[in-house]
């Protein structure tokens, strides 16, 4: 199982929008550190290189970082189907759910690795305001980017860890609901889609308070709520495994 | 035991049947044909057997394991289901097999060096699989078919894309894995080619399979008489003829030539010529199909 998870993890590195994915959050922290409406839009003039990190993890989770993982695990199945090779690997005697679930693990992995590298990128990005204590905050605790006074590197350290592991459990519902949708479709654009599209719906329901605290999309913004994190972790993980659950079961009886 | 059993195999979309009720059964060291025009249900058929599709009715079982209830069963198939076959267009030809080795449960390396050799495949083995050829690649596929030694195997057009001295080379394989005991089923549109070697010719048309030609030990005699239609009725009662049927002005039939001249001569038939005749392949499919 370790040897196939392997496999599968290096096939999900081969994938043209992980490698795309991986690149822009490595370089988007570069174009945001010398974007010119930071003022207007966030109310930010950077003080320190750790706004720059908070910065890329906040533009980024709005839309660009659940799509990449979305895109991610869908081309993780699509591109197999597309190129032949999910039938050429179903013919050996390997369970379907065994397999199934190495794709999951290895894109429920994704999510961390991409704000791995879009942490690491927003460091460099930041080298040139310093990455010393300063007066301000991450934007991702008390008093936004203006902050409460000074803020040690430490700290501001730990908050930005701590928000990126957040946003990490925040995006991995999203990867098992595209698996889900790559299972049903065998298609990289229909499951992408079909994911997002579900996203959007679940938005709407807003509309009815009572369904608020259980859907999914409340807790997208989990990074920036630590507080929520009580019930928010639950349901994702919820969310992750039933997801994951539905998936096995759709490609156990699937017809290639 | 059958290396290979279909028992009442059927396949529908919603209410449209793709294939109903099919039964065969393929011996070890036996090779099996499937001829059937495009649409007739060959594919869908290839696909219920080695499990990637799930029959609406019936079951296949390979030796003696139901390839849908058990992926264990499919420790013995090996496929090729797509032509060309698929593979990581980033790893290179061994690499590829060394991944199906491991899925396989092949533990030697020399194996995969054996079967790249024995599809003359040693040349390009370490070069990419995006930078083959067709035929390449096609031959891969059945390297990486027979890489775990399967006791059956199962093949979607395997000649599809090869250039003679490849298909030759496939047909000699597979002649000489039949020899050791594997049983082949595979499906074709070069019917002349595999009567050569084919024990059994299943030709399918509109979903069902239609007929089944056993080749083996098959000896089938031409018979020129008069009137031609009444030696045609008459051959069919007689229970030492196998089968009889018209073809271009003379009847084709399998039994005993010497029953059938004595009950011609002795009813008052006019018998112009009788003789043995290769049997053509190719006309019995094509009426066969026409007829269907």
């Amino acid at each position: 199982m370790l040897r196939l998870f392997v496999f599968e993890l290096y096939k999900l590195f081969r994938l043209r929008s992980v490698g795309l994915g991986l690149l822009a959050a490595f370089l988007l922290p570069f174009l945001w550190a010398l974007a010119p409406g930071l003022k207007e839009v966030y109310g930010l003039v950077l003080a320190s290189g750790w706004q720059v990190v908070s910065l890329s993890l906040l533009a980024g989770m709005e839309f660009l970082f659940p799509f990449l993982v979305v895109m991610a695990a869908s081309e993780s199945l699509g591109s197999e189907v597309s190129q032949g090779t999910l039938k050429s690997l179903l013919l050996h005697p390997l369970p379907r759910t065994r397999l199934i679930l190495a794709k999951l693990l290895s894109a429920l992995l994704y999510p961390f690795v991409l704000l791995g590298v879009s942490f690491l990128g927003s460091l460099l990005a930041g080298l040139p305001h310093g990455l010393g204590g300063f007066y301000g905050g991450t934007g991702l605790g008390a008093g936004g980017f203006a902050g409460v006074g000074f803020l040690s590197a430490q700290e501001a350290l730990g908050q930005l860890l701590s928000a990126h592991l957040l946003a990490g459990i925040v995006l991995l519902p999203l990867a098992a609901l595209a698996l889900l949708y790559a299972t049903v479709f065998l298609s990289t654009t229909a499951s992408a889609l079909a994911a997002v599209a579900t996203l959007l719906l679940m938005r709407l329901l807003v509309a009815f308070p009572a369904l608020s605290p259980f859907l999914l999309t409340t807790y997208l913004d989990l990074h920036l709520r630590p507080q929520a994190a009580g019930l928010g972790l639950s349901l994702l993980l919820i969310y992750t495994l039933g997801f994951a659950f539905l998936a096995a079961l759709v490609f156990e009886r699937k017809d290639l | 035991m059958e290396a290979l059993r279909l028992e009442g195999l059927g396949k529908r979309y919603g209410r449209k049947p793709v294939l109903e009720g099919v039964s065969l059964a393929v011996r070890p060291g036996e090779v099996y044909a499937l001829a059937g025009p495009n649409g007739s249900g060959k594919t869908t058929l290839i696909r219920l057997v080695t499990g990637l599709a799930f029959p609406t009715q019936g079951r296949a079982l390979l030796l003696g394991e139901d390839v849908h209830k058990s992926p264990q069963a499919r420790r013995h198939l090996g496929a090729v289901v797509e032509a060309p076959a698929a593979f990581y267009p980033y790893l290179t030809g061994r690499e590829n097999l060394r991944m199906r080795a491991y899925l396989a449960g092949v533990k030697e390396e020399g194996r995969i060096t054996e079967v790249l050799a024995r599809l003359r495949l040693l040349a390009v083995a370490d070069q990419k699989v995006g930078s083959y050829s067709l035929g390449q690649r096609q031959r891969l596929g059945l390297a990486a078919a027979i890489l775990h030694r399967p006791r059956v195997l199962v093949l979607d057009e395997p000649t599809s894309g090869l250039d003679p001295e490849g298909v030759e080379l496939v047909h000699g394989l597979l002649q000489e894995l039949a020899r050791e005991g594997v049983a082949v089923l595979l499906s074709t549109h070069h019917l002349q080619e595999v009567s050569a070697y084919a024990h059994k010719v299943g030709i399918l048309g509109g979903g069902r399979l239609l007929d089944e030609v056993v080749l083996e030990g098959r000896e089938v005699f031409r018979l020129e008489a008069h009137p031609l239609e009444g030696a045609l009725a008459l051959l069919k009662t007689l229970p030492q003829v196998a089968s009889a049927r018209m073809q271009g002005g003379a009847i084709l039939f399998e039994g005993s030539p010497e029953v059938v001249l004595q009950a011609l001569l002795k009813e008052g038939y006019r018998v112009q010529a009788l003789g043995p005749q290769r049997f053509d392949l190719m006309a019995y499919y094509q009426e066969r199909v026409k007829h269907a």
